[in-house]
């Protein structure tokens, strides 16, 4: 009787332990924050998991999620409108895209987030990407990679008729007619990118309408599209596609189309993002040794008009979150000087820090990384942040207009009007 | 037996209740929300703003040509999947070896999802390296490489060819089991009569057959005229809005100009149009039992 009772008492004491360790756990558990980071797996792939963990450390008392989306923005978009529209708190963090924050921000689902920063700490990432996430003296998130367009060219095929890398658009032309015609290959093309009427086609001709001196909105902020560098870059792109310098599959191209068939050496020039030269200089890659890049030219009479047109991500925080601050900080770290170093290294991510580019690890490591930071000095934004909720509208306007020239059912002149008339109606 | 009655709605009120909830509820949403302006939900900040999306959807190009590729679309992929369907289905229908797997072959388009079978006929349709431009340039018969997908008419074309390939065999299946219901003495009958075999088809299977090509078509009218996953994958609408359709409108104005109320409209006008050819079908078939 007695042995029992001293073995029930025990007992009793071990499952008092037990209970106190049980309710003790999720305390701990509350210690730490947890956090989701919704972020595309092609876009940041090995460099995600690696920058996740070291940047828990050292923030501390977070842990986080990642929850790998669509890097194809619009897919994500569709993602983010469904959980934003239902107010969802998750996920916290989000990549968005240089063209969402104006959007996101004036829709109410992105947190500002400059009080987490000081100035010296905002001024350090380049000025013209993150004016795209600035809104009414606001920042809404800060950049994350960049994803410029650039002229990628055949240098063993330039070097072999002779001809100096193109600065300006009527040599570009008179170059890849000139190759396609020596070289007798009908599976050449002269010049290849993205034309299917996607945003990439929209950001395609401000490229060409910019180094034509034309710039979207006028020093007073009024829409300054149909004039004569918008005729002039316009009929330039359908003419490039009459005279069959462009293959009129270009029109169906995405950036990633283009990218295989100059890969395939089937193209003398590319113009597209910069996230196609991991590929291209890869060790099993055709044109390893042949590709180069530079700055996308401008037409004659208006040297260094031309600029970069930039893609590219940011980190948000969802307005919802319960943890803005633990957010922030997070981002902080996710985009410092050292990640930024790493994804370039790991993933052949392009910084969005001037001073990366002059790393010594970048220079000796990734080469290819630090020469497209002298592109990005004349970085340019789309005309996203000023337009708002209107962008998406805009933008498809655009990408409509200029498919309708290119394809031959108005003349660039009609086309540009119609674009002008179409987004005068839904500016706010 | 009064007591069972009394007890039977109250049996089946939590169905019926997630019915309405999952069911109902969605589409007095969508109704309500397509009379609204700048509205996301029809609880919280919503603003009714009577027929102006109507009124706007009606004023724009990109709306209406949506509507006549989608009614284009329809009225040229049915008829001639259903011609198809019936002559596979008289094939299918008669007695030989291997029967079963040649209805399990022709069944084979169908069953492909619709997303992953457009994505394989864009690839094969691609201009630099599709299939169908290096076959036909490898035999000689082009010099120049076809803008299949990348042409305007050419891409609705693609888009009407990829449809009828995947679902003749659907009409195909469901002629064959109305096929099957006609009884064998009416064909004996006829044979006694001395019918022709075009006249044991026009007078025999034909009109027995009505009840399954009413409902087929009927079907096939319904999916055409909703096609989303197709357009989406194969083309996305384009060149241009050439083979854009309604429900992909609708889609980009809800997912991509963040637009509820607009894409709440187009979507009620295509529900009005698909209920009212429905309506018609429904009617015809009644008829046809009488």
């Amino acid at each position: 009787m007695v042995a029992k009772s001293k073995q029930s008492k025990r007992l009793f004491t071990i499952a008092l332990l037990v209970i106190i360790a049980l309710l003790a756990l999720p305390a701990a558990a509350q210690d730490n924050v947890e956090l989701t980071l919704s972020i595309g797996a092609r876009g940041f792939g090995d460099a995600a998991p690696i920058l996740i963990e070291a940047c828990e450390n050292e923030v501390g008392g977070i842990s986080v999620e990642w929850e790998r989306i669509s890097d194809v923005p619009n897919e994500s978009r569709s993602i983010y409108v469904t959980n934003f529209t239902a107010r969802n708190s998750k996920p916290d963090i989000i990549a968005v895209d240089v063209i969402w924050p104006g959007d996101f921000a004036a829709r109410g689902w992105v947190a500002p987030i400059e009080d987490y920063f000081s100035d010296d700490e905002l001024a350090e990432y380049i000025p013209g990407f993150l004016a795209a996430a600035q809104v009414g003296g606001s920042t809404y998130a800060i950049p994350l990679y960049i994803d410029g367009i650039h002229l990628f060219y055949r240098a063993d095929l330039l070097e072999k008729y002779g001809f100096e890398t193109p600065t300006t658009w009527e040599a570009l032309i008179a170059q890849a007619e000139a190759i396609v015609e020596g070289e007798n290959n009908p599976d050449l093309a002269g010049f290849i990118s993205m034309w299917a009427k996607i945003e990439g086609l929209f950001m395609n001709w401000l490229a060409f309408f910019q180094g034509a001196g034309g710039s979207f909105f006028d020093a007073d902020g009024n829409l300054a599209i149909n004039n004569e560098a918008g005729v002039k870059s316009l009929s330039t792109m359908v003419s490039m596609l009459e005279a069959g310098v462009a293959p009129e599959s270009i029109l169906t191209f995405r950036p990633n189309d283009a990218r295989l068939l100059f890969q395939q050496e089937r193209a003398v020039f590319l113009m597209v993002q910069d996230f196609v030269l991991a590929t291209l200089t890869a060790d099993d890659s055709p044109v390893k040794d042949a590709v180069q890049f530079t700055r996308v030219p401008y037409f004659e009479g208006n040297d260094m008009t031309n600029t970069t047109v930039i893609g590219g991500f940011l980190l948000a925080v969802n307005k919802h979150s319960e943890n803005v601050e633990a957010a922030a900080d997070f981002i902080k770290c996710f985009t410092s000087y050292e990640s930024q170093v790493q994804a370039s290294l790991i993933q052949g991510k392009v910084p969005t820090r001037p001073a990366v580019y002059d790393d010594e690890r970048i220079v000796a490591e990734a080469p290819g990384v630090a020469a497209l930071g002298a592109n990005f000095v004349y970085a340019f934004a789309r005309p996203s942040a000023q337009t708002g909720t209107a962008y998406p509208e805009i933008s498809e306007i655009m990408q409509t207009e200029i498919s309708a020239a290119l394809l031959g059912e108005k003349s660039p002149e009609q086309a540009l009007a119609d674009a002008e008339a179409q987004i005068l109606a839904i500016m706010p | 037996m009064k007591y069972a009655n009394r007890a039977g709605p109250a049996f089946l009120a939590p169905a019926l209740l997630i019915i309405a909830f999952v069911l109902l509820f969605p589409i007095f949403q969508t109704i309500v929300l397509s009379f609204g302006r700048n509205s996301t939900s029809i609880f919280i900040g919503y603003e009714y703003a009577g027929l102006a999306n109507y009124q706007r959807l009606l004023n724009t190009p990109r709306f209406i040509t949506s509507l006549s590729n989608t009614i284009l679309f329809t009225a040229v992929t049915v008829p001639i999947e259903l011609a198809i369907g019936i002559g596979l289905a008289l094939v299918l229908d008669r007695n030989f070896r291997g029967k079963g797997l040649l209805r399990m072959a022709a069944l084979f388009p169908w069953a492909l999802p619709t997303a992953l079978n457009a994505l394989m006929w864009r690839w094969m349709f691609n201009t630099e390296f599709g299939l169908f431009n290096s076959m036909l340039s490898d035999l000689g018969l082009i010099a120049e490489r076809i803008n299949w997908l990348g042409g305007i008419p050419s891409a609705m074309q693609v888009m009407m060819f990829v449809s009828i390939w995947k679902t003749s065999s659907f009409m195909a299946l469901l002629l064959l089991a109305g096929l099957q219901t006609i009884p064998d003495d009416l064909y004996e009958a006829g044979s006694v009569d001395g019918t022709s075999r075009f006249s044991e088809f026009r007078f025999i299977t034909l009109p027995l057959l009505k009840p399954a090509i009413l409902v087929s078509v009927l079907l096939r009218t319904m999916d055409a005229m909703r096609a989303f996953e197709l357009p989406f994958n194969l083309t996305d609408g384009g060149p241009l809005t050439s083979t854009e359709t309604l429900s992909l409108y609708a889609y980009r104005a809800i997912f991509q100009y963040v637009n509820f109320n607009l894409g709440s409209s187009a979507i009620l006008i295509q529900f009005i149009i698909i209920m009212s050819i429905s309506v018609f079908y429904i009617l015809m078939i009644r008829r046809g039992d009488l």
